[in-house]
């Protein structure tokens, strides 16, 4: 099953007002725009990869895949509902395939799900969100190794244990950090 | 034989502590929960991100010699941010260089005049709370109601005016918020983070009657 989006078409959006293609005269300028869209794009991505190498393939991804595609007289909420939509498509062929999972296998609980929770509010608050929906213990491993930078060895001495535990702890933390929902 | 999950696991999250790629086997698929949650962790701990400079400048350049039509329509340069003056809105620029428009203020929302539309009595005056957004719907219209005075409503549509995604009023931080990217919005319908230049959401016509009812210009 594929989950590729298919491009905006035009009579979906006859009433939304596609307006008139605008000619653009410099490259440069039409670059830019587009690039200040996929600012976003980068953005909904690093969230969901947590490292830079891949949220910028991923995002080149989308532009390759999505810019080209896009039909003249496309309204603007279809221009980045089709980068989101390709996004979306990107990230689960990349979970499939970094995992060897089908894409339908991640449909539902990974990238391709709209988030739950409530994303607008700043990322360390919705960490911190995270981190109150979990016991003291695996909110405090978390909190030393991903807020804190600590080292695993570091942490185990902060909790008086040890580096075998304390990788066990992080874990069931990480499994348990998956579950808590943020729809309050 | 493959490592212990708390060791393949740990492997990962140092590596993205380390600002390195999703390294991942297949075996890694029995934590594929518990990895999304490190990447997003990781990525929750350190801010909203920006493309690295570097990377934008080899964006462009792969953008420039991609193959592209006139795909940007002056609808969306406006939504985008682009900011072109009111009076170019209806007419004469097509064939203009984007060049000559210059970034400017966002525009405030359009409001919202369906056709024909019906006041459509959304509740008493007093089941809305001062400062407090409340999500109703006018027929085919959602909008969020905001009692800004004792006597006095406002509204704005409960669309994200980025994404076709149903707002929720986050009262904790007197927000509307987008439950699908990082957008939120002021009562009053501006958006909370210019940097994104979203435009405004659309403004929806409400009024209060003579007997304290709320009404709001629906289906």
């Amino acid at each position: 099953m594929s989950t590729e989006p298919g491009p905006p078409e035009g009579q979906e959006v006859a009433g939304e007002g596609a307006g008139e293609v605008l000619e653009l005269p410099a490259a440069s300028r039409s670059t830019a725009i587009a690039l200040d869209e996929l600012e976003l794009v980068y953005a909904f991505i690093y969230a969901r990869v947590g490292n830079r190498p891949d949220a910028e393939d991923l995002t080149q991804q989308v532009a390759m895949k999505a810019i080209p595609r896009l039909r003249a007289g496309a309204p603007a909420t279809a221009i980045r509902g089709y980068l989101f939509a390709t996004a979306r498509s990107v990230l689960g062929a990349f979970w499939s395939t970094r995992l060897g999972l089908s894409e339908v296998e991640l449909h539902e609980d990974l990238a391709m799900a709209i988030p739950a929770g409530p994303p607008s509010e700043e990322p360390a608050e919705r960490a911190r969100r995270i981190l109150d929906g979990l016991s003291d213990n695996y909110r405090r491993v978390l909190e030393l190794r991903f807020l804190h930078g600590y080292s695993l060895k570091e942490v185990a001495a902060e909790m008086r244990s040890t580096v075998g535990a304390v990788k066990v702890m992080q874990l069931r933390a990480l499994r348990a950090a998956a579950k808590v929902r943020l729809d309050g | 034989m493959g490592k212990r999950p708390e060791n393949r696991v740990d492997k990962i999250v140092s590596d993205l502590l380390r600002g390195r790629r999703l390294r991942l086997r297949g075996e890694d698929a029995d934590e594929k929960e518990a990895i999304t949650a490190a990447a997003r962790l990781v990525a929750a701990g350190q801010g909203v991100q920006r493309m690295h400079p570097a990377f934008r400048k080899r964006l462009a350049a792969a953008l420039e010699t991609a193959p592209k039509g006139g795909w940007l329509t002056r609808r969306a340069a406006l939504v985008a941010g682009l900011g072109v003056a009111a009076g170019a809105v209806t007419g004469g620029l097509v064939g203009r260089s984007l060049d000559t428009l210059a970034p400017g203020p966002l525009a405030r929302g359009v409001p919202v005049n369906p056709e024909p539309g019906r006041w459509v009595d959304v509740g008493a005056l007093t089941d809305f709370t001062v400062g407090q957004g409340k999500r109703v719907t006018a027929g085919a219209v959602g909008a969020f109601v905001f009692r800004s005075s004792p006597t006095t409503v406002t509204a704005v549509s409960s669309i994200c005016s980025h994404l076709p995604c149903e707002l929720w009023w986050n009262g904790g931080h007197g927000s509307l918020d987008c439950p699908c990217h990082p957008a939120s919005f002021k009562p009053d319908g501006q958006p909370t983070n210019q940097a994104y230049g979203l435009v405004a959401l659309n403004q929806v016509s409400v009024r209060v009657t003579s007997t304290g009812r709320v009404e709001v210009l629906g289906t």
